[in-house]
């Protein structure tokens, strides 16, 4: 199972966490695509609290973090 | 009507935060000679701003090249409709002073860039950062590493927010891969937003200057307005760093930010 908690714009109109069955995605990217967020609309992308580029595979018992980019003063 | 010496004034003034025991006496002298520079005087600056001129801060630094338009005013509270027009850090020092004529309030009305910021910042106990983009943000927190002086860092989008504090022993943004992020602009942004961001970060800055509490280092703290919910993310400093990488072996004057590509 992967968990995925998405953050701020990324959760209108879809929930807050998820929660994947880890042998349906590749990596990271295709988990984004799976939400039909725009990759490049992904500001920050953490697994497990570390920087991670799109392309990292997952594994079972990761912990996703997307974020747009919440640029605003 | 009786006569009050200056110093009970002051005391009355402080009377509330002074009963705080992680305060007192002892937190307010340190309060007092503390340097503090606050980085965009708009919708997060202005929160900020008023709570550490009203909490006594002694030396307050304001960082602004903007005027205020007619769009800054539905989270800028610190300008007015007849400040339209005004440079910001002029209109805001003008309603800070007035707050607490006691804090020494210094204002830069300078665009930042790699050349001037770390002349600007250094000397500060604690930078907070009110900016509204994200090359500004990347080239603070850059700066404030290389000079090693604690961050407080803050951003909003809509109903959304986020805090977190920096520094050179803990995650930054480039850590969190956010130096390559892409903002679409004007942001959208409800003053309530900035405001209970706002207050987040001098709640921060106070924690730093005073030594006191768990500073948000490495831990994200984001806020969502329309769920009523904060969620706290813990992130990493990460390896391959450029910024941290940079401060570390001690280069000066070169800042990491690929310009969003
Ligand atoms: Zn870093």
């Amino acid at each position: 199972m992967i968990e995925v908690r998405l953050f701020a714009t990324f959760r209108e109109k879809r929930d807050k966490v998820y929660f994947l069955e880890q042998k349906d995605f590749k990596n990271a990217g295709e988990i984004i695509d799976y939400f039909r967020i725009p990759r490049e609309e992904v500001a920050i992308l953490l697994i497990n609290g570390v920087y991670s580029p799109i392309d990292t595979s997952v594994k079972d018992g990761d912990i996703l973090a997307l974020f747009p980019p919440v640029g605003g003063g | 009507m009786p006569y009050f010496p200056q110093w009970e004034v002051a005391d009355l003034r402080y009377e509330r935060q002074l009963l705080i025991p992680q305060i007192g006496q002892e937190g307010q002298e340190k309060l007092e000679k503390a340097k503090v520079t606050v980085i965009g005087a708009g919708g997060l600056g202005s929160p900020v701003l008023t709570y550490l001129v009203s909490a006594g801060v002694g030396k307050i630094q304001i960082v602004d090249c903007d005027v205020v338009s007619e769009s800054n005013l539905n989270r800028q509270f610190l300008h007015h409709t007849g400040d339209v027009g005004r440079p910001k850090v002029l209109s805001a020092q003008e309603k800070l002073v007035s707050l607490n004529p006691d804090v020494a309030l210094s204002t830069v009305n300078k665009r930042l860039n790699q050349e001037n910021i770390e002349e600007c910042i250094i000397g500060s106990d604690v930078v907070v950062d009110c900016v509204d983009n994200i090359e500004t943000r990347v080239m603070v927190a850059s700066a404030c590493i290389q000079l090693n002086i604690p961050l407080v860092e803050g951003g909003v989008l809509g109903f959304y927010g986020y805090v977190i504090d920096i520094g050179r022993d803990y995650p930054c943004l480039s850590c969190l891969g956010y130096d390559k992020a892409k903002q679409k602009t004007p942001v959208p942004v409800l003053g309530v937003t900035a405001g209970v961001i706002g207050c987040m970060q001098a709640n921060e800055c106070i924690k730093l200057l005073l030594g006191i509490g768990e500073p948000l280092y490495g831990r994200m703290l984001n806020y969502d307005g329309l769920s009523g919910t904060w969620e706290e993310v813990k992130v990493e400093k990460a390896k391959n760093c450029a910024v941290h990488k940079n401060a570390e072996t001690g280069k000066n004057g070169e800042f990491y930010w690929n310009g969003g590509k």
